[in-house]
């Protein structure tokens, strides 16, 4: 593979996890206002600051409309294209990474892509109500499962493959980490005081992790929450212990492992070190705090293996 | 089988039409289709038309556009009823084509060597030695097999009486085979029943002879050869087929960034390090391949790779200065070329040329400008072109100028009459003209494609058969009549 082509594939798969987590997101969203009374308050600002977003300045920039918040904020994060974060950006930056590295994927895959690409154009514009809302969502994050699944089943085990592995498990416990930091700031501001249990049906829900949430909880001897379950579990796929042994499993044959396998260790060393239960919800947000500085390392250190090209050859000579 | 299979179908007097007689009938590689027509009536034609237009845009079949802002890429256009040609007929066109690359490529090698047919006076010297395709830095080197065009593109077109004549030899950088594949692929998932009813010989083992044709060149034998596909990058019109080659082959798509050449051995910038490029199929035209060589000014080029290559250590297809042959003046001369080498006839012959160098043909094409089409010698893409019939008073005086100011630079033509086939125009079968492009092959071995890339002119009565102007493509099927 060329050196060139890591960063297109690693971002490839940043993307289409980026977009399928992002309906997640939103989904999860809308979950979380449904299961609140009328008369609580949804801080949008919070929702665009957990994605990077400077959420009270946008905020106050929008034109005067007739659309509520909740329609304006969707439609930052579902249509708008000049918004960094929304859906059609993601799915706009993921066509552009995969016709880059087109000769590295299998063209069913290219094809799954297209269709999802399509999909989007087609049907992105209608956001009208959280019915309509909930299914399209619902149906990008199954097109981003099914091109997954594609590749899943027909992907050669090479570089290409562990590298688009490790694009998506990267962004995934990035995005898992940002669902989280949503949850608890829209529930408690962070504090000195011993976070309480949360349950956070409506998120595991979004997540597909309710079922498995429940086996978790029926064989496990200590109390546990949905932070330690996020967080620690590792046979559910969206943990953030799952996503690092995913990283580090797929690092392993890439010549720069070894950078890559010790950044993964220092953010699996954050969760055990923790005595989750014990965390106040200041603790909390700044573990999730740390741990984004922690993913944004651990990407630095993928995406530049630095090989050095005009020095000594023979040492650098491939099989 | 009657004519009511194409309903109304008005075919062009004078014209060959590739599905249909002269006296109405359907010819016999097209019963298959003419059959589905009758049993399902144009309705489901057009319906199948639709469902091709979203098959290619779901599997992404595009070209791109060079002026076209973000939206560079462009769906595919292809028409819905394929064009047939019988399997004997193809037999001796692919005999043809195999026949011109051959001495097309022994030409060439003279050409950089000895120059005995220069000697022997067969092609003025000067014509030759002036061309700006001929690259005096590429004299004396010797690639594998004496071959320096290993990808050619040939252009045919029938005249009125349906016989194929060669329009043009493509030996740069030939395009438009990963769309013959496209549009098969596209066609199978349209019309399954089709290809139930009838041979229709595959295409598909393109990617697999190029490679294996590519592989051939390696200059270290016994290994695996390390083939790149060198591309201008994504921004290169053709950037879709070399991506799908890229692709279908399983080799490296790399750009002039991607390679180094130390000590006069080409280098691959892997994520492992360096590893050795052995063969390099470039889609890159060749004066800025090497800007040490050739233009200082090239950014898409690989300093040092033309040395690397005249000592033997990488091969490059087509090699450097194989656009000698690729000029519309020499084409002239082909056929000369073949009975010259090979001492044979040509199987295929050209398209009636004038040369405006000779002083005698020039004056009576400068004095036929309105009956004539000329061409710029060393243009491709269909630019510069003049269609005498089609012009104005003004275009003409305009290239009678051009011609007189450099009459080297310009071969004219009789206006052919260009087959036609049954097209689907807003809902009608409508006659268009086409040509067709096969994609030939030699290194070790000669192949040719079964069938080639047929384009069609969309624009009623329209010559102009290019993607980039508005043209559009067909399936090609060799259908098996010899059984």
């Amino acid at each position: 593979m060329l050196l060139k082509s890591l960063d297109h594939i690693f971002w490839l798969g940043r993307y289409l996890e980026r977009l399928d987590d992002t309906a997640r997101l939103i989904n999860a969203t809308s979950h979380l206002l449904i299961d609140s009374h009328k008369d609580s308050q949804f801080s949008w600002p919070l929702l665009l600051d957990v994605l990077g977003q400077n959420g009270a300045e946008l905020l106050s920039q929008l034109p005067p409309s007739d659309l509520t918040v909740e329609q304006q904020v969707m439609s930052f994060l579902i249509t708008d294209a000049d918004s960094e974060v929304s859906i059609r950006s993601a799915c706009s930056a993921l066509k552009q990474n995969a016709r880059t590295v087109r000769q590295l994927i299998p063209r069913d895959m290219w094809e799954e892509l297209n269709s999802l690409d399509l999909f989007l154009q087609e049907h992105c514009q209608q956001l009208q109500g959280r019915q309509h809302r909930y299914r399209l969502m619902t149906e990008v994050s199954r097109r981003c499962q099914m091109v997954v699944g594609v590749l899943d089943g027909t992907m050669l085990r090479s570089d290409a493959f562990d590298l688009f592995n490790i694009g998506r498990h990267v962004e995934r416990a990035d995005m898992t980490t940002r669902i989280m930091d949503v949850m608890v700031l829209q529930q408690l501001q962070p504090t000195d005081i011993k976070r309480p249990r949360f349950r956070w049906t409506s998120i595991l829900n979004a997540l597909g992790g309710i079922e498995s949430y429940h086996y978790y909880l029926a064989h496990q001897n200590t109390e546990v929450d949905a932070v330690d379950y996020l967080l620690t579990y590792a046979d559910f796929p969206r943990s953030i212990a799952y996503c690092l042994h995913r990283v580090a499993a797929s690092a392993k044959a890439l010549p720069h492992s070894a950078a890559i396998l010790q950044r993964v260790w220092q953010l699996q060393d954050l969760l055990k070190t923790q005595n989750l239960s014990e965390l106040t919800t200041g603790q909390l947000h700044q573990l999730i705090d740390q741990f984004q500085t922690g993913i944004i390392e651990l990407h630095e250190v993928i995406s530049t293996p630095k090989p050095e090209f005009s020095t000594d050859l023979s040492q650098q000579m491939s099989a | 089988m009657g004519a009511k299979s194409f309903g109304h179908y008005q075919q062009i007097s004078q014209c060959f039409d590739e599905l249909v007689q002269a006296d109405g009938q359907i010819r016999p590689p097209a019963a298959a289709i003419a059959r589905f027509i009758d049993r399902h009536g144009s309705a489901e034609l057009i319906q199948r038309q639709e469902q091709l237009n979203q098959t290619i845009s779901a599997m992404g079949v595009c070209f791109t556009l060079y002026s076209d802002g973000n939206n560079i890429d462009r769906c595919w256009p292809l028409d819905v009823m394929p064009r047939t040609i019988p399997s004997s007929e193809w037999q001796k066109t692919s005999a043809g084509l195999k026949q011109r690359l051959a001495a097309l490529n022994l030409f060439i090698d003279d050409l950089y060597h000895d120059q005995r047919i220069l000697k022997d006076g067969k092609v003025p010297a000067d014509l030759v030695l002036d061309s700006r395709n001929y690259l005096a830095p590429c004299k004396g080197i010797s690639p594998r097999y004496g071959v320096w065009a290993n990808i050619c593109g040939t252009d045919l077109v029938r005249d009125g009486s349906g016989k194929f004549l060669v329009l043009e030899d493509n030996l740069r950088v030939p395009s438009g085979v990963s769309y013959m594949l496209e549009n098969r692929t596209v066609m199978k998932r349209v019309f399954p029943e089709l290809f139930a009813d009838s041979f229709i010989y595959p295409v598909d083992d393109y990617p697999h002879q190029l490679w294996r044709m590519l592989a051939s060149l390696s200059p270290r034998p016994g290994d695996v050869p390390c083939i790149v596909l060198l591309t201008p990058g994504v921004y290169n019109s053709a950037y879709f087929e070399h991506s799908f080659l890229a692709q279908q082959m399983g080799v490296e798509l790399a750009e002039n960034t991607d390679l180094l050449v130390q000590d006069d051995i080409v280098y691959l910038k892997t994520l492992h390090g360096l590893q050795r490029v052995d063969v390099i199929y470039r889609r890159v035209d060749d004066i800025f391949i090497d800007p040490q060589a050739f233009r200082p000014d090239s950014v898409l080029g690989i300093p040092g790779l033309i040395k690397a290559w005249a000592k033997g250590n990488v091969s490059i297809a087509n090699a450097p200065g194989s656009g000698v042959a690729d000029d519309k003046v020499i084409y002239a001369y082909v056929p000369e070329i073949i009975n010259y080498y090979l001492g044979e006839q040509p199987l295929i012959d050209n398209v009636p040329t004038y040369l405006c160098l000779d002083p005698k043909q020039r004056e009576y094409v400068l004095a036929n400008l309105g009956q004539l089409v000329v061409k710029p010698a060393n243009e491709s893409g269909g630019y510069g072109i003049l269609i005498g019939p089609r012009s104005t008073k003004e275009e003409q005086q305009q290239m009678a100028e051009a011609i007189k100011a450099n009459p080297r630079n310009f071969i004219a033509q009789p206006t052919l009459a260009l087959s036609t086939a049954p097209t689907l125009c807003d809902g009608v079968l409508e006659p268009r003209h086409l040509d067709l492009r096969p994609f030939i092959l030699q290194g070790r071995d000669l192949y040719c494609t079964t069938g080639g890339l047929s384009r069609v002119a969309l624009k009623k009565g329209s010559l102009v058969v290019n993607s980039s102007q508005g043209g559009g493509s067909k399936d090609t099927w060799i259908i098996n009549d010899e059984v």
